[in-house]
């Protein structure tokens, strides 16, 4: 089965995408692939089965996406809470993740074709080598595609991806290039593992849960929640046309509040600014403070300073991630089609 | 197209009007059965014991069930606040035993009112459950920042949040961390899930939320404790104004029906 299908909608489907992308379109849609399992019991086969099917819908679905304009999608596909499943189930999802990355190296043409960036969120450190190599291979392979996003969560919670963005920080602080009054909502933004990605507009979870189960929580804090009824392999483009219009109707008020926290993060940010040059200015001997009669360049200086070190801090952080990738790349031996 | 988009609007009126008639006939739903206890009272007379009776329900009803939340939060999402009708939900949830409750809106309309909230919430309470605060104990706490931080201690603590309890309490840690990491008191490798829960733990004081209550026309949790709302349940209802108590029950039941497999 593979990644990319290249199957045309129906003419009802076609015809309900075009309506639909007459109103705002989410972006990015981040989906909960829920029901793989319950979905092997009412069928009386396998779990392995649900999650091979499970896979095929996904395939499908980023299809689906593409028609409907979405061009980014974010799955949640093992989440480190899923180690704890039972040795076999684990394995044979480890063996799905060996086969389905494999298969996508083989892709590359077709994948180059449609422009298709993969990137795998989580920390990988917790896979198998083996694993570990052929995700580094895909992502470095489709690093430079832009049309359309792939992100595949593996090995990954929410609270893992943040405590990672704090100890990121937290090394940069080490390192001496940023200061820990440099630390923002902003910053934290960008040293998750989703950085390269706006937030998703849209979160999908279907089998009727209704809640995160861990995934993308700093993310989808101001996205449109939509829980689905529906069990991840009967998935269909009408259930997706359902979620979009949701969306669609939410899509006026979720973009006020969105404002909000723009304006309020920015509020904040400058106070902190403030803040920052006021105590530079106690701390220095020459300083003399009149009470709140802070001189606008230096508070302006200030700001181009903390921009300057976020900067130089983001940079070595993208470098270091690299490495990581290519280290593991270089550490095996080169991906021959067969 | 001119064509597509007489669709997109036709169907998006469509959908309108069917939320705008679902909404009618709940009000007309509750104006009825409102319309019904007032009749049943004018029989029965003493208003006191039908509020006492309400009082035992909530307390018999909670009993029937298999799990309680221990911490309930409560989001309005993008709608005109309603003292008395939260107020209300906080006392059911206290009549229930429900440890705690929290109450969010994502422009901290309710942190700025906060007094006019708790004084809501205690003449209610009097009222509804007809105890004294010599039984549920009132106390107002101030915390560290010396900002007066009303906190309704009965067997229910009540708190009132917004944004600046969600994200931007996840970046204070953060600095925090970081500010030790500076001091060369910490390292950056001893970071983990743990040590950050128990430096988010410290600001908010309260267990993570097992149930969310969303009320209002936007599905979204608009930045509700991203950091706490991991395994919690969101369960949507349409509007909080004239919440009835049997809406409320119904939503606390599909609370306890629920199974969570925690990764499994």
């Amino acid at each position: 089965m593979s990644w990319i299908q290249e199957k045309k909608l129906h003419l009802a489907e076609r015809l309900s995408a075009c309506v639909l992308k007459v109103g705002p379109i989410p972006k990015h849609v981040a989906f909960i692939m829920d029901g793989n399992r319950r979905y092997a019991e009412k069928r009386q086969v396998e779990r392995q089965q649900g999650h091979s099917q499970g896979f095929e819908k996904l395939a499908e679905t980023l299809r689906w996406c593409l028609h409907l304009d979405i061009q980014e999608v974010t799955v949640y596909a093992f989440s480190i809470e899923n180690f704890k499943r039972s040795k076999e189930e684990v394995d044979g999802l480890m063996e799905l993740a060996r086969q389905k990355f494999t298969r996508l190296l083989e892709e590359q043409d077709n994948l180059k074709k449609h422009g298709v960036c993969i990137r795998v969120l989580g920390d990988l450190t917790l896979l198998p080598v083996d694993i570990q190599e052929l995700i580094a291979q895909a992502v470095l392979a489709t690093q430079h595609y832009n049309k359309c996003f792939l992100n595949v969560c593996f090995a990954y919670t929410s609270r893992h991806e943040i405590s990672n963005a704090v100890r990121e920080m937290a090394w940069g602080v080490e390192e001496g290039i940023l200061k820990p009054s440099d630390v923002s909502e902003s910053v934290l933004d960008k040293c998750l593992y989703s950085s390269g990605s706006p937030n998703p507009g849209l979160l999908i979870r279907t089998s009727g849960e209704v809640r995160l189960s861990d995934f993308m929580l700093w993310q989808t804090s101001h996205s449109c929640l939509v829980f689905q009824p529906v069990l991840w392999p009967e998935y269909s483009f009408w259930n997706l046309c359902q979620a979009v219009l949701q969306y669609q109707m939410n899509y006026t008020a979720i973009q006020k509040a969105k404002d909000l926290q723009v304006a309020d993060c920015k509020r904040r940010q400058a106070e902190s600014d403030r803040a920052c040059v006021l105590e530079l200015l106690e701390q220095s001997p020459s300083g003399n403070v009149e009470d709140g009669q802070l001189d606008q360049n230096q508070v302006q200086q200030y700001t181009a300073e903390r921009e300057q070190r976020v900067t130089s801090f983001l940079c070595a952080l993208e470098q270091k991630r690299k490495k990581f990738l290519s280290d593991l790349v270089a550490g095996c031996p080169p991906f021959v089609c067969s | 197209m001119p064509v597509l988009e007489l669709l997109w609007r036709a169907l998006h009126a469509l959908l309108a009007l069917r939320r705008a008639v679902g909404s009618w006939l709940r009000g007309g739903m509750r104006a009825w059965e409102r319309w019904n206890s007032a009749l049943a009272l004018a029989f029965q007379g003493a208003r006191r014991n039908r509020r006492r009776s309400r009082a035992a329900r909530c307390r018999s009803d909670s009993r029937r069930l298999r799990k309680l939340p221990l911490h309930l939060g409560v989001v309005v999402a993008d709608e005109e606040p309603s003292y008395a009708d939260i107020a209300n939900l906080v006392v059911w949830c206290m009549a229930m035993g429900i440890s705690y409750v929290s109450v969010y809106d994502n422009q901290g309309i309710f942190k700025r009112n906060n007094s006019r909230l708790m004084e809501e919430i205690l003449k209610q309470q009097q009222e509804l459950l007809g105890l004294g605060c010599s039984k549920y104990p009132v106390e107002f706490l101030n915390n560290s920042n010396n900002k007066v931080d009303q906190v309704l201690t009965c067997p229910t603590t009540v708190k009132v949040l917004s944004p600046d309890d969600g994200k931007e309490d996840i970046v204070k840690a953060a600095k925090t961390y970081c500010q030790l990491v500076a001091q060369h008191q910490r390292r950056s490798n001893d970071l983990d899930v743990n040590v950050l829960d128990s430096l988010l733990r410290g600001t908010a004081g309260l267990p993570d939320p097992d149930l969310v209550l969303k009320f209002g026309p936007v599905d979204s949790t608009l930045g509700f404790l991203p950091w706490h709302i991991r395994l919690t349940e969101i369960i949507s209802l349409p509007s909080h104004i004239n919440l009835s108590y049997e809406y409320f029950f119904s939503a606390i039941q599909r609370f306890a029906v629920c199974e969570q497999r925690m990764g499994k």
